[in-house]
């Protein structure tokens, strides 16, 4: 999966030390939570858009709330979301085209 | 003595050395508390100790205001910036799950609350601390008679006035956030020095002070006008306006006690890592108010 950011999967820090696998990818994580956030995200798009897999993910915002852009081939999809302390969605709003 | 702002561990006075070496060392754990704090406070970029020094002298510095601004200014920066906490932002025009979310949820909230006022009336040794106690406990839980019930009551009488009766709200367990706070408020007020605990329980109730837009907060707890028409209950209007006009007080004089009292360096230090967890865990316990609403959305 093709990903904007170098530091942790979710929110881009370089603190910390998680390594889990997530579709199939080694990927970095600062913490336990952001891995959470970050399983969550990816099932519930795979859930909404019947992609079987997301080819690339931009997320861009803060921890009050994230716009994410997934594309999978030529189809695009983006919302906003925002997640509980548990790392469990709390917000998933689909946004329109850019 | 300082302490670590994300799991209170004492280390010495002015040593933020020590401290950036335990942040460090707990975020090399992928410690998420500890982590999220270096995230939000310091640093998104992995560094070393030292480069973190300077980060915490300007957290922990002091303006001429002393701590009473410095609380505030903390307080603002979290949860009233530019980008408002979500739960204050939907308290602007609240909705019926927002209002239930709030009652469920902040009940557990109130009944911690009795206990942490009380370990400080227990510990403290100033009369002045048991008298404020004393009335805020009256407002906020037991009351002043009928003709004055407390915050709590009509916080129930919300929640009867949106249609969930107090025997639910009272049989409802808290969401984890909400026993996370319980918990961490719990144990900052049995075993941190009792002025840390006045300013991490009544520093929380700057939430509702509407002078704090004076003060550079963004916006108000909520919308003034819900409190004139008919777009929330009565009941709801109760409530609210009960901590609307509550809370300044509340929180201005304890953040006096705190000036007046917290004049010594190494208890000063305590008492803002003590506030500062203290307002993390109240950012959580606000995000579980929204995910209990979340359940009342049609």
């Amino acid at each position: 999966m093709k990903r904007n950011y170098a530091g942790c999967a979710i929110c881009d820090s370089t603190w910390g030390n998680v390594w889990e696998e997530v579709e199939g990818e080694r990927m970095f994580f600062c913490c336990s939570t952001c891995v959470v956030q970050f399983r969550h995200l990816v099932g519930r798009i795979k859930e909404e858009t019947g992609w079987p897999t997301i080819e690339s993910l931009e997320i861009t915002g803060d921890r009050r709330g994230r716009t994410c852009v997934a594309s999978a081939g030529p189809s695009t999809f983006r919302v906003w979301v925002a997640f509980n302390s548990d790392g469990e969605l709390l917000r998933f709003e689909k946004l329109g085209p850019a | 003595m300082t302490k670590c702002p994300a799991c209170l561990l004492p280390l010495g006075d002015g040593d933020y050395l020590a401290l950036a070496t335990h942040l460090v060392d707990r975020a090399d754990d992928s410690d998420p508390d500890h982590v999220r704090w270096l995230n939000q406070n310091l640093s998104r970029v992995k560094s070393e100790p030292t480069d973190l020094v300077p980060g915490l002298e300007r957290v922990y510095e002091m303006g001429p205001g002393g701590i009473k601004t410095w609380i505030k200014s903390k307080f603002i920066a979290k949860f009233y910036g530019k980008n408002p906490h979500p739960f204050v932002v939907a308290l602007q025009h609240p909705s019926r799950a927002t209002l239930l979310g709030y009652v469920v949820e902040h009940q557990h909230f109130l009944r911690q609350w009795v206990r942490s006022c009380s370990y400080i009336m227990a510990r403290t040794d100033q009369p002045k601390v048991v008298h404020y106690e004393l009335d805020n406990l009256n407002t906020e839980y037991g009351g002043f008679g009928p003709q004055r019930v407390a915050h709590y009551e009509l916080l129930l009488r919300m929640g009867e006035s949106l249609g969930v009766d107090r025997a639910q709200v009272l049989a409802t367990p808290p969401l984890p956030a909400t026993a996370r706070g319980i918990e961490g408020w719990n144990e900052i007020a049995t075993r941190e020095n009792w002025l840390s605990a006045v300013a991490a329980m009544h520093g929380l109730e700057l939430i509702a002070n509407r002078n704090l837009v004076d003060e550079g907060a963004s916006v108000r707890y909520f919308d003034p006008s819900i409190l004139e028409g008919s777009e929330i209950s009565t009941a709801s209007k109760n409530f609210l306006r009960e901590g609307y006009e509550a809370d300044v007080t509340h929180s201005d004089e304890a953040l006096d006690l705190v000036a007046e009292f917290g004049t010594a360096p190494g208890l000063r230090e305590a008492l803002q890592s003590t506030f500062l967890r203290s307002i993390d865990l109240f950012d959580d316990y606000l995000l579980a108010r929204l995910e209990r609403a979340s359940q009342f959305e049609a």
